[in-house]
C-alpha cells in the first residue's frame, strides 16, 4: 500500500470511519512500514491528548448571567399609536401631509424677513436700513404696505397704511387718510394675504 | 434535553425573561469555554458570551424550530469568534513590552483575574502544551478542532454549525490533526 493512502486511512480510523476491510489493509501496512507505524503512534497520541483535555474548564464568572440579562433590551410591545398607524394608513398619510404643509407654510413665513415696501409713489419715502420713513411734508398718494420693517410716518399718506411684522410710529404731524393696520401673527398675515387677493380680484 | 430546550425556546420567543435566563444558564459555560479557547483571553470570552446571547435574544423571531437550538447558538458564537480573530490581525504579543511605557506589557491591560493562566498550568504542563498548539492553529482549523475535541461535536454537527459540507470538515480535522502532531511530536 502507498504510504499516502495509509495516512488518509489513519485519519479515517481516528474518525471512527473505517470499513473492516480497509482496517485490515491498514494494519498490514503498519506492520511492514516503520515510518507509517511511527506516524500512526504519534497521531494516536495527539488524539488521546486532545481527548484528555478538560471540557468545561474554565467557567464564566458568576455575575455574567446577571450582566447578560441586564443588557437585554426590554421586550418591545408596539406603541398604541404605531398600531393605530398600521390600521389606518390613509389617515396617517393625510395627517402627515397636513403636518408637512403646515411646516412649510410656517417656514415660508419665518424665512421671509426681507423688507418689502409696496405703494404707488415710492419716491416720496426714505428707506434707512430696516426703517421706512415718510418725511414731513412728503405726500404718499394711495396705499402703502410695509413688510418686515419699521414705519415712521411724519408726512401724509392718502390711503391705507399696513404694517406687517414690524412697528409703526406716527408723528404728530402725520396724516393718514385711510385705515391703519398692523399685522403681526402668522394667521393674521395669512388672512391679510387672502383678503388682499380677494379684494384685488373683486376690484379688477 | 431537547424537549426542555424546545419548551424554553418557545417560552423565550414569547418574551419570557425567566425562560431566557434558563437558556443562558444552560449554555453560558459552553459558549464561554468555546470563546476562551478560540480567543485565548478571558475578557474577550465573556464579551463573546454576552454578544452571543444578545444576538440570540434579538433574532429569536428568526429562529427556525426545525433546527437544533444548540446548533443555532453555536453558529452565532463561532462566527463571532472567527470575526474577532480575523479582525485581530496583526497579532500583538502580550509578552512584548510596549514602547512608550517601560515594564508595562499587554497583560497589564487585561482586567485582573484571580484565576491566572499559571493556576491552570498547575493542572498539567502537557495540557498547556496542547492548548498552546491549538492556539497556534490557523483560524479555519482552530474552530473545527475546538468544536470537535473541546465541545465533543460530531463531524455532522460541526458541518451544521459552520454551514459547510461534512467532507470539508473531515479534511480540516485531518489537517488540524497533522498540524498538532507536528507541533507535539517532539514533546511526547
Amino acid at each position: 500500500m502507498d504510504c499516502k493512502l495509509a495516512v488518509s486511512l489513519m485519519h479515517d480510523y481516528l474518525d471512527d470511519d473505517l470499513a473492516k476491510e480497509q482496517n485490515m489493509m491498514l494494519k498490514a501496512h503498519l506492520q511492514s512500514c516503520a515510518d507509517c507505524h511511527m506516524r500512526f503512534k504519534e497521531l494516536e497520541q495527539t488524539e488521546m491528548a486532545l481527548y484528555s483535555l478538560p471540557r468545561h474548564i474554565p467557567t464564566a464568572s458568576k455575575e455574567l448571567t446577571e450582566r447578560i440579562l441586564n443588557t437585554l433590551p426590554k421586550h418591545k410591545e408596539p406603541q398604541i399609536w404605531v398600531k393605530w398607524m398600521k390600521r389606518h394608513p390613509a389617515a396617517t398619510a393625510a395627517a402627515l401631509f397636513l403636518v408637512v404643509m403646515l411646516l412649510s407654510v410656517i417656514n415660508v413665513f419665518n424665512q421671509d424677513s426681507q423688507l418689502v415696501v409696496q405703494g404707488n409713489n415710492l419716491d416720496q419715502i426714505v428707506i434707512e436700513g430696516n426703517t421706512v420713513i415718510v418725511p414731513e411734508g412728503n405726500v404718499v398718494s394711495g396705499d402703502l404696505t410695509i413688510e418686515n420693517g419699521k414705519a415712521e410716518i411724519f408726512g401724509d399718506v392718502e390711503g391705507n397704511l399696513t404694517v406687517i411684522d414690524g412697528s409703526l410710529y406716527t408723528a404728530s404731524t402725520a396724516q393718514i387718510s385711510g385705515q391703519v393696520k398692523s399685522v403681526d401673527q402668522a394667521l393674521d398675515w395669512i388672512w391679510f394675504k387672502l383678503s388682499n387677493v380677494f379684494s384685488e380680484i373683486a376690484y379688477r | 434535553m431537547d424537549q426542555i430546550e424546545k419548551r424554553l425556546t418557545k417560552l423565550a420567543l414569547k418574551g419570557d425573561q425567566q425562560a431566557f435566563a434558563e437558556i443562558v444558564g444552560l449554555y453560558k459555560d459552553k459558549i464561554y469555554h468555546l470563546g476562551y479557547r478560540m480567543l485565548n483571553n478571558r475578557h474577550e470570552a465573556e464579551d463573546i458570551v454576552q454578544e452571543t446571547f444578545l444576538r440570540v435574544f434579538k433574532s429569536m423571531d428568526r429562529y427556525d424550530p426545525n433546527q437544533k437550538f444548540s446548533t443555532w447558538i453555536y453558529r452565532i458564537a463561532t462566527n463571532l469568534c472567527i470575526d474577532r480573530l480575523r479582525k485581530r490581525k496583526p497579532v500583538y504579543s502580550l509578552d512584548a513590552d510596549m514602547n512608550d511605557q517601560e515594564g508595562l506589557d499587554g497583560y497589564s491591560l487585561i482586567p485582573s483575574d484571580d484565576r491566572t493562566p499559571e493556576s491552570e498550568l498547575m493542572i498539567s504542563e502537557t495540557k498547556q502544551l496542547i492548548y498552546d498548539a491549538i492556539e497556534s492553529l490557523p483560524v479555519k482549523y482552530k474552530s473545527v478542532m475546538i468544536l470537535r475535541y473541546l465541545q465533543d461535536m460530531s463531524l455532522q454537527e460541526i458541518s451544521d454549525v459552520l454551514g459547510m459540507p461534512v467532507t470539508t470538515i473531515k479534511t480540516r480535522v485531518h489537517r488540524g490533526r497533522e498540524f498538532l502532531r507536528k507541533k507535539l511530536e517532539t514533546k511526547f
